[in-house]
């Protein structure tokens, strides 16, 4: 056991869109334009090329935990597979210390055809165990994974669950001075789920180097302990996972570099927090949101605010409340800088959530321009059961016993 | 770290420069590392082959079989012509030859499918990418050697002799192997930039047999194309094992035979063994070479 680093030094890789050359016939010109005097120079991009990755540059250190989020295309995959060596970068250099274990394609090496006996020894290979590294940890990957009545059943009569299962224990039991998971998060039913999250986080938190990409990003932020958001290739945001799933979630540099042009009405300069921004379940915070309504008048926009938890599920409604300057009757200025002061009860349970201000149309009910936003947490209470702070209060009223009456005589009970 | 990034120039130079036997070097040393790897993946390759089939062991039998028959038929078809009976040594040389062809038919055709046949693997976990189509070839060794058990076994009654001539068949396997690893890891590569690729190796597959003195001798061609054929790196290796093993010829020393009409025909000359050696060698050398350089763009073409 070694100490694990990785260094992703200013990587850059360049993809092709559409087909590349794929048959004898297309190789002749292609070597033609190669041997043509005027080489390229690697950070051309020719017609049909882009950047699957642009500048990313990142260390992690013993006991960091880096997330990697970003939506579909960003470049989070490319990443993990420039790291794991599968892919080379175009320009950059990587470094990577000590044996790495990747919870990527968890069973890709598995055949169909083979008992799950005979898998575990296969796919532990192609993951870079040795035989007798995997003879030692069989049982307990068999264990781990609960399918020892199906061990000496051919793979491809699994159900699709523990295939999957099956596949993350072998992979949970790798040894590695370095890990690299990609959305792996999820796999089998609840109970393993939980035992499969509960397996990262060990690795996670056993003090070497981790690289996670996911869009489950309650886990990213429970996991890591730095965060970059990816955009279109490039490094949009880095910083502690609140913030960077913050900015990831307020539409990331698109949905800022728009609230930062006015073309609307009223334009939105900033949102902040007055006063602490961790408050306990329930207790106000203070915003104050400045901004500039047109010399034509605010015409038919408002301002709404959101506030959206920064960990709900792919897909699902992040917002969890808000408040409008309509529904409250709040006059805007006919022109001229403003500044709103709100206070939200944020009844809400633990966790981190960003409050957006955007700019509203009236008559459609549209999102004319998204505006700045501001994150706040709610503290950690052991004691907190579900969504919504519902300040309950408990009063015990002691009653006396009262003597049961014996009961007659024959009559058993019970 | 810092002194790791002194000792690699940052730059934009998309390919480390390397030097010829610093990657031939890396090539054995990865192929080293990975070693249960490629044992591992052979192993696969050979269970699930024999796993669900009714002929079982038989497999291997059956392709050398069906060439000695083919041969046999052939044979008496050109002995019934020229109104000669065929040799009692046929069927054993047919049976010889026909066990190297079809392990080297074999090794390309698995070995040419193996990168684009485990695409989830190469797109998805790293190794070096040698091991597949390596591990093609040591599956079909496996079944190559059930097949020579069998003819082994019944050599001495097929006409072969038992004198020094023999050493040389190691030497000859060798040849053979190495040249198959050549062709192995070079169509592989080939097959998986350009998809083409695996109809030439079909009709490599289905025309070779012609084109290589398999199922006849190089010397029925005649004075002028019985050293033609010999261009073709693996007719001396045939030629040699029929010579070694059926009439006690040392490779060191040129053959000359007479044909039906009694035209003094070329057999054998010592250099045909240098030829195809140099073919294996220099083959092998080159194909890893550019396996190697080719590897890092496997992922992002297949």
């Amino acid at each position: 056991m070694q100490d694990g680093y990785i260094g992703f030094h200013n990587i850059s890789k360049r993809f092709r869109r559409g087909e590349i050359h794929d048959s004898l016939r297309d190789l002749l010109p292609y070597i033609a334009k190669r041997l043509l005097p005027g080489g390229r120079k690697s950070t051309d991009l020719e017609k049909d090329e882009f950047w699957a990755v642009r500048d990313v540059d990142f260390e992690v250190r013993p006991g960091t935990t880096l997330g990697l989020i970003g939506g579909n295309g960003a470049g989070k995959s490319t990443c993990l597979k420039l790291l794991t060596r599968i892919l080379r970068p175009t320009h950059g250099q990587i470094e990577v210390r000590g044996r790495i274990g990747s919870l990527i394609e968890i069973s890709a090496g598995f055949h169909g055809d083979l008992t799950g006996r005979e898998n575990v020894f296969l796919q532990g290979v192609i993951m870079g165990m040795s035989i007798a590294q995997i003879r030692q940890k069989f049982d307990q990957i068999v264990e781990f994974s609960g399918i020892t009545d199906f061990l000496d059943t051919p793979v491809k009569r699994y159900s699709s669950g523990m295939h999957a299962r099956l596949g993350f224990s072998i992979a949970a039991h790798l040894d590695p001075d370095v890990l690299i998971i990609d959305e792996v998060l999820s796999v089998g039913d609840h109970t393993f789920q939980n035992r499969a999250f509960g397996r990262i986080r060990d690795l996670a938190t056993s003090g070497i180097p981790v690289v996670i990409v996911s869009h489950q990003l309650d886990r990213i932020a429970e996991l890591c302990t730095d965060v970059i958001v990816l955009d279109h290739g490039a490094a949009g945001f880095r910083g502690t996972p609140v913030e960077s799933i913050g900015w990831y979630l307020a539409g990331g540099r698109a949905g800022h570099a728009e609230a930062a042009m006015q073309t609307t009405a009223i334009g939105l300069q900033s949102l902040q927090v007055i006063g602490d921004r961790e408050v306990d379940s329930g207790a106000p915070v203070r915003l104050e949101l400045s901004g500039r309504v047109a010399d034509d008048g605010p015409g038919d926009e408002q301002i709404v605010l959101r506030v959206s938890s920064t960990d709900a599920g792919k897909g699902k409604s992040a917002v969890v409340g808000g408040t409008a300057t309509d529904h409250y009757g709040v006059p805007l200025p006919e022109r001229g800088p403003f500044r709103l002061e709100v206070t939200l009860n944020l009844n809400l349970r633990p966790a981190v959530f960003a409050i957006q201000a955007f700019v509203v149309d009236r008559k459609t009910g549209y999102d004319v321009s998204p505006g700045p936003i501001a994150y706040v947490q709610v503290h950690e209470d052991p004691g907190f059961i579900g969504m919504v702070q519902l300040n309950p209060e408990m009063r015990l009223i002691r009653v006396e016993p009262v003597e049961a009456p014996a009961p007659p005589a024959g009559v058993v009970s019970g | 770290m810092e002194s790791a990034r002194a000792l690699t120039p940052q730059g934009d130079i998309p390919e480390a420069r390397t030097t010829i036997r610093q990657d031939l070097t890396e090539v054995v040393t990865d192929l080293w590392k990975y070693r249960e790897l490629l044992f591992t993946l052979a192993k696969r390759d050979i269970t699930v082959r024999y796993k669900q089939a009714v002929m079982g062991f038989a497999w291997a039998l059956l392709m050398p079989m069906l060439l000695v028959t083919a041969g046999l038929i052939i044979r008496l078809a050109i002995a019934s012509v020229s109104g000669r009976t065929l040799t009692p040594g046929t069927a054993g040389v047919l049976a010889v030859k026909g066990l190297c062809w079809s392990f080297f038919v074999g090794t390309i055709a698995f070995s040419s499918a193996s990168l684009t046949g485990a695409s989830a693997l190469v797109s998805k976990v790293y190794f070096p990418r040698e091991v597949l189509p390596l591990s093609s070839l040591i599956a079909q060794c496996f079944d190559t050697c059930i097949a020579a058990t069998a003819v082994s076994m019944a050599l001495p009654f097929l006409g072969g002799r038992f004198t020094p001539a023999l050493v040389w068949v190691p030497l000859l396997l060798l040849i053979l192997l190495m040249f198959s690893m050549a062709t192995a890891l070079f169509l592989s590569c080939a097959n998986l930039f350009f998809r083409d690729v695996k109809y030439i190796v079909q009709i490599l597959v289905t025309f070779g047999v012609f084109f290589t003195p398999v199922l006849f001798e190089a010397t029925l061609l005649g004075p002028r194309f019985a050293p033609l054929i010999m261009l073709n790196p693996i007719a001396p290796i045939l030629e040699g094992m029929r010579l070694t093993m059926f009439q006690g010829h040392s490779l060191l020393e040129p053959l000359m035979v007479l044909s039906a009409k009694g035209i003094p025909v070329v057999a054998w000359q010592p250099w045909y063994l240098g030829y195809s050696a140099a073919w294996a060698v220099g083959g092998l050398g080159a194909s890893a070479l550019m396996f190697h350089r080719a590897e890092f763009l496997f992922a992002e073409y297949l």
